[in-house]
């Protein structure tokens, strides 16, 4: 019986995940920006100094499932200042939301973005895709570039909109090691 | 017209301020809660301005919103259902300690034993200190109110210095909306049934919102903790001052003018101690 249930999961498993490989986000190399327009005038960048996660891929069909957790107080637009403004309530509301998180929903860079605890599908442009074996480490490693745009106010970032500009670019480099 | 009422000092002082006189003038007549409906009136407005009407994500904040127009609506019909008055006195304070708790949960959960002890035990303090220090002045139309301006006009200048506009902005509008129906008051008084407080419950929505105003700012921005001491001393300084003047003008003046000394110079100390929002976005 035990192993006509073990046989039963196995053929229930998507295929994707049987051929995908795990890795593990790098903190250190993997940078999440943003743009977003100031009163009409130029466009300010800022980061988060804080993420961590886990990616699927599988590289025969070049497919990633992502998980990506970013600590929302780690806001940085080089400015100290702007920055404690950024994580009150009137925006991020770091305190009380003290994690942004993206869940992949399909194998590839569709998922659920959640921020303010509102969680809302969001679909990021992958522009590049490199795997390859570490010159130094050797271990297993893929990184990825992707961009893509959120509403803010969608979020319920309210605070300023629209005079601060409520589309908000993203965009994420990552760097994964496999496990 | 829209450009107007983007501006913050449109949305918490100016449209919030004329809309609670017009409403007082207005009601004056017909009930003796018309101050309520004046400052439930000038706040929704300033709501719908600053925060818009929506309430997703229910965030602190904007609990905080529900629970001030609650209090307000229940400061209205609360002595046509309780009578007695010991009752009356009880209650505002257990209904502010259920609101900080709903409010402040979630974060405060997330603390150590030290940490969360520390919260429960200093905003208990803050809503024993003020519960009692306006229950003694509940019964004086013009230090009542004169106190809640103060109290909110500080806590809503120090939040804004202690990074977050939002949480001063809201305070702001309740000051705003507070000066406006005092001015009604001093202009139109003995017109109208005066401005006739229903006495222990009536300093529920002071209490309430400084409270936990206050307290957002300390918890959710950067406001020194210390700043609320200060503040808290505002509704005592009104019923501490020793005249008692005849005109509704002295009254309104004398009675106000602590809080708003004591308000500017905590906002001035939040402000020097470095926890300004000077942000500019």
């Amino acid at each position: 019986m035990k192993k006509l249930i073990l046989i039963a999961s196995i053929a229930l498993l998507p295929v994707n995940s049987l051929l995908a490989a795990n890795y593990t986000i790098d903190p250190t190399h993997t940078y999440v920006s943003f743009a977003i327009n100031h009163l009409g005038f130029s466009t300010m960048r800022g980061k988060f100094n804080q993420q961590s996660g886990s990616m699927q891929y599988d590289a025969a069909s070049k497919k990633a499932s992502v998980s990506i957790e970013i600590d929302a107080a780690s806001i940085d637009t080089g400015h100290d200042k702007r920055d404690e403004h950024l994580r009150s309530p009137d925006f991020l509301n770091a305190v009380e939301n003290p994690t942004i998180t993206f869940n992949s929903t399909k194998t590839d860079w569709t998922g659920d973005l959640t921020i303010l605890g509102v969680t809302k599908p969001v679909t990021l442009k992958v522009t590049s895709i490199n795997c390859g074996e570490h010159p130094f480490n050797k271990k297993q490693v893929c990184g990825f570039d992707a961009e893509g745009s959120i509403k803010r106010t969608d979020f319920g970032v309210t605070y300023g909109a629209p005079a601060i500009g409520e589309v908000l670019d993203l965009q994420i480099e990552v760097e994964a090691v496999k496990e | 017209m829209e450009q107007f009422l983007n501006r913050p000092e449109f949305q918490s002082a100016v449209i919030p301020f004329g809309t609670a006189l017009l409403v007082y003038a207005g009601l004056r007549k017909f009930t003796a809660a018309a101050w309520i409906c004046a400052l439930f009136a000038a706040f929704v407005i300033a709501v719908w301005l600053i925060n818009g009407v929506t309430f997703t994500p229910l965030t602190g904040t904007r609990k905080i919103i529900l629970l001030v127009l609650g209090s307000l609506a229940f400061a209205a019909l609360a002595p046509l259902l309780i009578r007695q008055i010991k009752l009356q006195r009880a209650v505002g304070p257990l209904l502010t300690i259920l609101a900080l708790l709903w409010v402040f949960w979630k974060v405060v959960a997330r603390m150590e034993a030290s940490g969360i002890l520390l919260f429960l035990a200093g905003g208990l303090a803050l809503i024993i200190a003020l519960s009692w220090a306006f229950e003694h002045i509940a019964r004086d139309n013009a230090r009542l109110h004169g106190a809640g301006l103060g109290l909110l006009l500080g806590t809503g200048l120090s939040a804004t210095a202690g990074a977050s506009a939002l949480l001063g902005q809201l305070a702001l509008a309740m000051a705003a909306a507070t000066g406006g129906m005092l001015l009604a008051w001093v202009l139109l008084g003995k017109a109208g049934r005066s401005a006739a407080s229903n006495h222990s419950i009536s300093t529920l929505p002071y209490v309430l919102a400084a409270t936990l105003f206050g307290l957002a700012a300390v918890v959710f921005a950067r406001m020194p903790w210390y700043a609320l001491i200060p503040l808290a001393t505002i509704p005592l300084a009104a019923g501490l001052v020793p005249v008692k003047p005849d005109s509704r003008f002295l009254k309104a003046f004398v009675y106000s003018l602590p809080g708003i000394v004591i308000a500017l110079a905590t906002a001035f100390w939040v402000w020097q101690a470095g926890a300004s929002s000077a942000s500019g976005y």
